[in-house]
């Protein structure tokens, strides 16, 4: 007799801001059926209140205790806690630099900002999820709202364009990762998160059921697979320049910062808690191997782009093979020493791997990469003309050309987000970099820190370039200047400022982001 | 009956199958059409596996993945044809090799 669980209201705390982006995206639809076509503009004001409801929801629940809620289902954790949290800001900033963007496309729509809200809920979902069922649906959730997005102008060529290749690739994957939780299922009789990781540290130890071995490590690849294809990690990238470069770009503001850091602390909580079973190396060799591929492979290939908003797709992926090595130094087990590039080497007697201090850096890089990555591609959706769209060099270098002499205060904003995303001091994504290497280099992956810090350096030249343009080219002749608006300016006014404050002052960030390195790992 | 017994290795050499064509059709076929089908195939083969295992260890809950599938893959379908009928608008052709207007 199945008896139906009686929930309390600490099942329900996780889940807040999830069901405050959902109802906002409710309100936003119905007001859709009240209203003229002339009184819009306060449907971006309602988008951004549900984000920063959902963003003050999400940090109240940081200083609880981790504990799995809703039979298991659904975890309540710190770290859960603070990517919603970095996910509601980073989807109420694209959502602010929307409104000028879509009006100057005639195409000002409650859809638009109810589908960010329905994708801002199913991200926040996505990294509370403890079952790999709930996490399919929750993954689902998000990609169906950021299909429909990336698709949203589809009178153009482009973004018909990005959205089937996101559609067809972002099915593909998903596909691919419910097959592998099929055969982890196969493996392991259940589809909690704990209980299976439980179950797979038994099949690794008892002799008598390890015939199930291949069907726990294929079911493994195969998620890891799908979630490299959401990550855009190389050799599973190939979707997203075009995706990227098509999509509107506030949408493509969203999918870099937000799908990315939901996606990311999904795939970490998965492997985390399924991963304590497994024996030997083969985690971080997966892991680290992903890593070196992802930093080598997106750096070099966007060092020849003349197109900004393709370069920063690039850079995107970059930025998750940075991420990964943080991923990797998750995996590294006490006593190992193997040596090599994508090996561990111990540099002193005793070096401890530091989960804590690690998903702390993975946290602080996710939340400066948002701010960083949302301003950037905001200067750059607010500079582009309609009409070169279709020709395809909207986002040519020369379009930056002498920004600084025609609007000094948004030259400024884009080379503080160039130099974040190159790493460079004091800016939030070197000190992002600096806890990931750290936190690497604790657990002894010296090889692949060396790596990343020397692709850094290679990203270095293709963000000054722009720089270069914007302060040291003239303007030409015809450039017309953007229209004022205040929703963007807010926006990127608030990113720079981020920013500039998490590179200073990483510290108030401090006692927030101590708790971040507790995860619900299951009984 | 000493007849061929349908057992669990039969069903996941099936769904094995359907995924491996499921694969093959994405990678392959050029009509956009048939490749959304190759990706429900791939689908398919994820819920017979869940059922086929859910069978062998006798637990009902186990059925619940399959349902829950067909119900998102639905969902999906519907966005994925307006987006194949968004692109058929915009260019009069479904084929994946002709929609290509971004280059590297």
């Amino acid at each position: 007799m199945l008896t139906l669980p009686t929930l309390t209201s600490t099942d329900f705390l996780p889940l807040w801001p999830a069901l405050i982006l959902s109802a906002g995206a409710c309100l936003v639809l119905l007001s859709e059926v009240f209203l003229s076509s002339a009184s819009r503009s306060f449907q971006p004001l309602l988008t951004v209140i549900a984000t920063v409801l959902g963003a003050l929801v999400a940090a109240a629940t940081v200083f609880s205790v981790p504990t799995g809620v809703f039979g298991g289902f659904v975890v309540l954790d710190p770290f859960g806690s603070l990517v919603s949290l970095v996910i509601c800001i980073g989807v109420g900033l694209s959502a602010l630099l929307a409104p000028a963007f879509l009006r100057g496309r005639q195409a000002e729509r409650g859809e638009f900002y109810a589908l960010l809200l329905f994708g801002g809920a199913g991200m926040s979902l996505l990294v509370l999820s403890n079952e790999l069922i709930f996490l399919f649906i929750n993954l689902e959730i998000l990609s169906i709202a950021t299909y429909a997005l990336a698709a949203y102008l589809r009178r153009g060529p482009r973004p018909a364009e990005a959205g089937f290749k996101y559609f067809i690739l972002g099915a593909f994957s998903s596909a691919v990762l419910l097959y592998g939780a099929a055969l982890l299922f196969g493996a392991t009789r259940s589809t909690l998160l704990p209980q299976m990781g439980a179950e797979l540290a038994r099949i690794f130890t008892d002799p008598t059921l390890s015939d199930r071995q291949p069907l726990a490590y294929c079911g493994l690849a195969l998620i890891g697979a799908g979630f490299g294809f959401k990550i855009a990690a190389v050799p599973f990238h190939m979707w997203t320049p075009d995706v990227y470069e098509g999509a509107p770009t506030p949408v493509t503001a969203m999918m870099s910062a937000a799908v990315k850091a939901a996606a990311f602390a999904a795939m970490v909580r998965v492997f985390l808690v399924l991963g304590r079973g497994i024996p030997g190396d083969a985690l971080l060799t997966g892991f680290s191997t992903l890593a070196f591929l992802t930093m080598i492979g997106g750096n070099l290939l966007a060092l020849p782009q003349r197109n900004v908003k393709r370069m920063l797709a690039y850079s995107s992926i970059s930025h998750a093979g940075y991420l990964l090595v943080g991923v990797a130094s998750l995996f590294v087990k006490s006593g190992t020493t193997k040596g090599g590039v994508l090996g561990v080497t111990a540099l002193a007697a005793g070096a401890t791997p530091d989960t804590a201090g690690a998903l702390r850096g993975i946290l602080f890089y996710l939340l400066a990469y948002t701010v960083t990555t949302v301003g950037a591609f905001g200067v750059l959706g607010a500079l582009e003309r309609r009409d070169d769209e279709v020709r395809g060099f909207a986002w040519d270098l020369d379009r930056l050309a002498g920004l600084a002499q025609r609007k000094p205060a948004w030259a400024v904003a884009m080379a503080v987000f160039m130099l974040s995303l190159g790493g460079i001091p004091p800016m939030a994504g070197f000190m992002g970099k600096l806890l990931i290497f750290r936190s690497a280099v604790d657990a002894g992956l010296v090889g692949l820190v060396i790596v990343g810090v020397l692709t850094s350096a290679v990203g270095a030249y293709y963000y000054l370039r722009v720089v270069v343009y914007m302060y040291m080219r003239p303007a030409p002749e015809a450039g017309g200047l953007p229209e004022r608006n205040l929703s963007t300016e807010l926006a990127l006014v608030l990113s720079t400022v981020a920013v500039v404050v998490l590179g200073v002052l990483p510290g108030i960030t401090g006692t927030w982001l101590s708790r971040g390195g507790s995860v619900f790992l299951g009984r | 009956m000493d007849g061929i017994s349908i057992t669990l290795q039969h069903y996941l050499f099936l769904a094995a199958l359907l995924f491996s064509l499921g694969v093959f059709g994405v990678l392959v076929r050029r009509n956009a059409l048939v490749v959304f089908m190759s990706v429900e195939l791939m689908l398919n083969a994820s819920n017979l596996t869940f059922l086929a295992f859910a069978r062998d260890a006798g637990m009902d809950v186990g059925h619940l993945p399959a349902l829950f599938v067909i119900a998102v893959a639905a969902a999906e379908a519907a966005i994925g044809l307006a987006i194949i009928i968004a692109v058929f608008r915009s260019r009069g052709t479904v084929n994946v090799d002709d929609i290509r207007t971004m280059r590297l």
